[in-house]
């Protein structure tokens, strides 16, 4: 027994000791450790905050009573009261991590790409092209030619960045997407519509106004007016509250828009088509409205594409009679995810709005998609020779 | 157990025994941490502070320790060490202790330097403990050294990190592989043999001396592998 009691004491008192040497040692090396890595973490700060120190990483908890813009995934607190943001965008140019600090005074103090799924060029140093930017005047930025979208998406993270600063500043900033401010504005112009609203495909020319939208249900449109959303019931009375002269542009826009009559073409009456020309109408003021088939990347480049009949990228355009694209969309197509599935984005086909056969190629391809890109203006150059024929015919 | 000289203890370490290539002890570590130089040399150095330190704690406290709880003591005393080596390597060498990761707490389960005080420093005093770790964690640093340059040469084609002409541009990755590791040790451990033309200990040389249960039976009993060898 009195053994027993020995050895258990003896390894008692070297347990002990240990555990106090360690306590000491731990005592000492702790706060170097914490400050060795605080050190290697802010040195990825420090280049977009040079003069930053003390970064802290927010926790949940403490941004829990904020609304920070979606893009905003990581919030460090500097000590002299600025933020530094790690932004991930989505959308056109997904996949995107940045760091963009926002000094005390509002400020972009730097930006850069922290890792992205797309070679950069231009991009990279176009952090530098935003610093000392503001909330205010942040869009006037350029973006960089042959990179828009990737930069404007680069663009737009910072301005969440500075979002994001102005919310943990204690302002109200409206973080809602443009998708749901539109949303919320049709239904507030004409509230019988109900919410389902389709945009209309533009085959007549129409005069002062930007966009008319359609009421799935039949009960009117929503005109959209510079700023202004006005809705015109099916009767054609104006709804909103608003002066007089663009409710006669509404009604006006609103006429045309009920007025516009398709006529279908027969194809095999005309010589010199394009055979990617699928389908052909003319309406009553001699716009044409042509469905083309385009090559997509499967057809122009990938061997590795499996041939299936959604392998044509389909364009629905209108040309007005003085040559001039109205409206273009991509009906179909099935290029590659994430990659060549932008030409279905109208952030990519809106671009031909107001193009004309000689300025149609000038619009920004869609980066990393060469080929689809070049099927799709294709497509449109092939409307526009059709446009000619049909014309000469008509 | 015959008396040495205080620096036949020292280079016994080196070569004859050598703990990875003669003990063949500690073969984890041998492995893991020699794709580089750096690592290798970290490693062993980390090894050998710690069995320095621990033989030099335990042959003080060998004649107050407990027979029967010796070995929770000595794995307390050496874990003590290792967490100190790791307290010590983070705060002032952060990217090595980054470059050794597990295997440094793992210096802990080290049979060298557990084999070492259960053999050596629980037996003789300060002294020769001290020079007994010197010895052995240099001949553990020398060997891990020599696999780390071999393999860090071969399949980096550069030596500490200084890319070396040639080489650097025809690696064998193999070597910084596992099985390239294992090769490497094999071969090692047949170039020592040879050096030491055998006289490095045999197997049965270690007899009762290098036997872990020694401590329980005290020579008393026959071990079952020695009798199965005398009935033969």
């Amino acid at each position: 027994m009195k053994k027993a009691i020995h050895c258990v004491a003896t390894l008692t008192v070297i347990c002990l000791v240990v555990s106090v040497l360690l306590a000491f040692a731990n005592y000492i090396t702790a706060p170097i450790i914490r400050q060795k890595q605080d050190e290697a973490a802010n040195a990825a700060l420090l280049v977009v905050m040079p003069e930053g120190k003390d970064f802290v990483l927010l926790t949940e908890d403490d941004l829990a009573s904020y609304t920070l813009p979606a893009t905003v995934t990581k919030v460090y607190r500097e000590a002299g009261g600025g933020y530094v943001f790690e932004l991930t965008t989505s959308g056109y140019a997904s996949g995107l991590v940045l760091l963009c600090g926002v000094g005390a005074d509002g400020a972009v103090t730097g930006a850069t790409v922290l890792s992205s799924q797309e070679t950069l060029g231009a991009e990279n140093s176009y952090g530098d092209r935003l610093v000392g930017r503001r909330a205010e005047d942040i869009e006037q930025v350029d973006t960089v030619t042959s990179a828009t979208k990737t930069t404007a998406a680069y663009r737009n993270a910072v301005r969440d960045a500075l979002l994001a600063f102005a919310v943990l500043g204690g302002a109200d900033v409206d973080l809602r997407s443009e998708a749901e401010i539109l949303a919320e504005s049709l239904n507030t112009a004409l509230p019988s519509g109900e919410g389902a609203f389709e945009k209309w495909f533009v085959i007549e020319a129409l005069t002062g106004v930007d966009d008319v939208y359609v009421a799935e249900n039949g009960t009117g449109y929503v005109c959209v007016i510079g700023d202004e959303y006005v809705g015109v019931k099916a009767d054609g009375t104006v709804t909103s509250q608003t002066d007089t002269e663009t409710a006669q542009t509404a009604a006006a826009a609103v006429a045309t828009v009920k007025g516009a009559v398709l006529t279908e073409l027969s194809l095999g009456s005309y010589e010199g088509l394009p055979a990617s020309v699928q389908a052909a109408a003319v309406t009553e003021s001699g716009s044409v409205v042509l469905t083309v088939r385009g090559a997509g990347y499967g057809i122009l480049g990938g061997s590795s594409y499996h041939p299936a009949s959604g392998e044509y990228i389909i364009v629905r355009v209108a040309i007005s009679a003085e040559g001039t694209i109205l409206d273009c969309v991509t009906l179909s197509q099935a290029e590659s995810e994430n990659i060549g599935d932008a030409c279905a984005d109208e952030a990519f086909y809106g671009q031909f709005d107001g193009k004309t056969a000689q300025n149609y190629a000038e619009v920004d391809g869609i980066s990393g998609a060469t080929y689809t890109t070049d099927g799709y203006k294709k497509a449109i150059g092939d409307a526009f020779a059709a446009f000619n024929v049909l014309k000469g015919g008509v | 157990m015959k008396k040495d000289g205080n620096l036949a203890i020292l280079l016994r370490g080196l070569i004859a025994e050598n703990p990875v290539f003669v003990l063949i002890l500690g073969t984890c570590p041998s492995l893991a941490t020699t794709t580089t130089v750096i690592g290798a040399l970290s490693m062993g150095l980390a090894a050998m502070a710690v069995l320095i330190c621990s033989n030099a704690v335990i042959s003080l406290l060998r004649r107050i320790i407990p027979d029967t709880v010796r070995i929770p003591c000595y794995i307390v005393i050496i874990a003590g060490f290792v967490t100190l080596v790791q307290m010590v390597m983070h705060a002032y060498l952060p990217a090595l202790y980054e470059m050794l990761g597990v295997y440094l707490a793992l210096i802990t389960v080290n049979c060298i330097i557990l084999g070492r005080a259960e053999m050596f420093a629980s037996k003789n005093p300060v002294g020769k403990a001290i020079l007994d770790g010197i010895g052995m964690g240099l001949g553990f640093t020398l060997a891990l050294l020599s696999m780390g340059t071999v393999r860090e040469v071969l399949g980096s084609g550069s030596f500490a990190g200084f890319a070396i002409p040639f080489l650097s541009e025809h690696t064998v990755d193999f070597f910084a592989k596992a099985p390239g590791g294992f090769m490497v040790f094999g071969i090692m451990i047949a170039v020592v043999n040879a050096v030491s033309h055998g006289k490095a200990p045999k197997k049965k040389s270690f007899s009762c001396e290098g036997c872990p249960s020694l401590g329980l039976c005290h020579g008393e009993s026959v071990c079952a592998e020695q009798a199965e060898k005398e009935a033969k």
